[in-house]
């Protein structure tokens, strides 16, 4: 129950309270670039959300079988060539960001030969955007939040496992589809709007952007708040 | 080769005409996330200096035995390593800043400023040409992120860097510190930048004004 | 077509050195820094909480103690786990003494806070009777109103509340004995801050009351 309660904060606090673009300020990038149509950026924003479930699975299961000190693979291999107290102290998180980013880029080559392979039609719909997703701020801060709940964390109950991470990146990735199709929607009609010449294209668009923080600044709190009533505390 | 742009040239021209920021609208995310305050700002724009400057020189010394398809690679390995090195060292020596920084050092990894001067400049460039457009850009980010966090933290709490600027009257609008206030302050001085950019084209016009 | 075949094989050798060459080069650079500075953050992280102990159990050092300086502090972190009815709570305590005088607990303590999650030391007495201090550790409040939450003039509010009994919050008018004057404006933090206080007191004065007069081990 407590479980349940915990996926749900973390599906809400990624998707609205704490929403990627508009609070962390992620995917920036393709958020300008890209949001110009509805349906770009639908698919723009079903790109990103795929490929960081697929990068948060990977990078989970690499920070915690491989990376953290302790960690089981570690701990077989280095067991073969020391003392097991010393193989059980290998630390491999300084890697961490070198295999993050060839996860994120492998990621993304997997699902576009996948995609083009198997379902050519929806690869003419997005593969486009793929290439671009590689560096996307979005996917890599997902796996870093992740991470930073599994590195360091004295307390052994508070170490995310799978379900958390796939959560974060699930719903931290429909956030910022929201964010990418609320733009695009807004930018439509911004088309036939006369904005002053040297506000027209990025400016305009931060402007909105800013608005849209003000009104996903409404959503704070209500973690707390949900929380409360839920449990009942 | 002639007609490319001497060092020196490269230099001047990251600073204001080539801003990565204001003018390519590259590394955004940084741009709003750290500018809440002039003193995060400045860090990152010397965190960014110090890997875009070791990465151009890596990339260059190796320029001549980079083949295409194995370039993005090179690139990544070697940006990723430095902005290891950056975070690191951040967290030993300036521990409450790294801290403050976040989770947006690691995330350098993935500015596109870096990777794009590695591709246009330090790839096809001597070590010295490389060098000073990375120092050229460096200056042109960290300006427009002192320039934006200029602006929200003393709007927004009448004090640069600890010290009390604004009189005790001025009712600090919190906003600019808070989200929306990034991407307000960001837009309305872009804006403003190019507007700038083309009144003065317009001045340098043979038949223009004056 | 196979003359270009076997060159661009043999053009792909030296660049797959080249990638591993590059590898072990920035691998060790790694390596270095690593074993270099992973002690520094280490103590860095540690002294984050440490330093904060003294002030929080002696909040006005004594002048007339002389030449006692912070240094001859001894304190030592346990982990204390408290089993309720469907969950266990775990709490990083520091008992803290100086030359074999038992001076009393820091506890580090987290909990939900208006925006996310608020991380926070409490220092108690020895027989979790007084609260003699309160530190935010670590908060992501509203700047300019909740934030204030780690002002010393509203955490000095805790220095002193009895600890027998759960703080409660008032609005303006602090003048009951177990109150605490919420900030305006951010009502939501101060109770939250204040709920966490609560409920380190609550856990811990089973647990640890009873360890008053056990030597320090």
């Amino acid at each position: 129950m407590d479980y349940a309660l915990d996926i749900f904060m973390i599906a809400v606090s990624g998707m609205l309270i704490n929403n990627f673009v508009f609070y962390y300020f992620v995917g920036i990038c393709p958020f300008i670039g890209v949001s110009r149509r509805v349906d770009m950026a639908l698919g723009m924003g079903g790109a990103v959300t795929f490929v960081m479930s697929i990068a948060a699975f990977m990078a989970w299961a690499i920070t915690t079988f491989l990376l953290v000190p302790g960690a089981p693979i570690t701990r077989w291999v280095g067991s073969l060539f020391m003392p097991a107290a010393a193989a059980a102290r290998i630390d491999l998180t300084i890697l961490t960001y070198i295999v993050y980013i060839f996860v994120i880029a492998g990621s993304v080559q997997f699902v576009e030969m996948y995609v083009r392979k198997f379902n050519p039609r929806l690869y003419r719909s997005f593969g486009v955007f793929l290439p671009l997703i590689t560096t996307n701020c979005a996917i890599l801060f997902a796996c870093l939040t992740i991470m930073s709940h599994i590195v360091g964390v004295e307390n052994p109950s508070e170490i995310w496992g799978l379900g958390k991470s796939l959560t974060l990146a699930v719903f931290g990735g429909g956030g910022f589809t929201i964010a990418i199709v609320i733009m695009a929607g807004i930018r439509e009609e911004l088309d036939l709007c006369d904005i002053p010449v040297p506000f027209r294209g990025a400016p305009i668009t931060l402007i909105v952007a800013g608005i849209l923080a003000l009104a996903f600044m409404g959503f704070a709190g209500v973690d707390a708040g949900l929380r409360q009533a839920i449990s009942g505390g | 080769m002639t007609d490319q742009p001497t060092p020196l040239e490269r230099l001047i021209q990251g600073v204001l005409p080539e801003n990565p920021v204001f003018r390519q609208l590259l590394g955004l995310c940084p741009t709003l996330a750290v500018t809440a305050g002039l003193k995060p700002a400045l860090t990152m724009g010397g965190a960014v200096a110090f890997v875009l400057l070791s990465a151009n020189i890596i990339v260059s010394l190796i320029r001549n035995l980079l083949k295409p398809h194995l370039r993005i690679v090179v690139f990544t390995l070697t940006i990723a390593t430095f902005v290891t090195i950056t975070d690191r060292f951040l967290a030993a020596y300036m521990y409450t800043m790294s801290k403050t920084l976040g989770p947006y050092i690691p995330l350098i990894i993935v500015n596109c400023i870096i990777i794009c001067r590695c591709e246009v400049c330090a790839s096809r460039q001597s070590v010295f040409t490389a060098a000073a457009d990375a120092v050229g850009q460096a200056a042109g980010f960290t300006l427009a992120l002192a320039g934006i966090a200029f602006v929200r933290e003393l709007l927004g709490t009448g004090m640069i860097l600890e010290f009390k600027v604004l009189p005790s009257f001025w009712p600090s609008w919190v906003v600019m510190i808070l989200p929306p206030g990034a991407f307000l302050t960001f837009g309305l001085l872009m804006g403003l930048i190019n507007w700038f950019v083309a009144y003065r084209s317009r001045n340098r016009k043979p038949g223009g004004n004056t | 077509m196979v003359i270009s075949d076997s060159r661009s094989k043999r053009r792909r050798l030296p660049q797959a050195w080249l990638v591993l060459v590059l590898a072990v080069g920035l691998g060790s650079a790694l390596a270095a820094v690593h074993v270099t500075l992973s002690p520094v953050i280490a103590a860095n992280r540690l002294n984050e909480t440490l330093a904060r102990i003294p002030a929080l159990l002696e909040p006005k050092p004594d002048p007339a103690g002389g030449g006692r300086a912070s240094s001859a502090l001894k304190i030592e972190p346990r982990d204390v786990q408290v089993k309720k009815k469907d969950k266990t709570t775990f709490y990083k305590v520091y008992q803290v003494a100086r030359e074999d005088h038992f001076l009393g607990w820091v506890v580090k303590a987290a909990g939900q806070g208006y925006a996310d999650k608020i991380e926070l030391l409490v220092g108690l007495d020895p027989g979790i009777k007084t609260i003699t201090g309160l530190f935010i550790l670590d908060q992501k409040e509203t700047p300019g109103l909740g934030n204030k939450i780690i002002t010393a003039a509203w955490r000095d509010q805790f220095a002193g509340k009895n600890a027998g009994q759960p703080l409660r919050l008032a609005k303006g008018d602090p003048g009951k004995h177990n109150a605490i004057d919420a900030i305006s404006g951010a009502t939501i933090s101060s109770r939250s801050v204040t709920r966490i206080v609560n409920q380190v007191t609550r856990d811990l004065r089973g647990t640890l009351g009873t360890e008053l007069g056990k030597p320090e081990s």
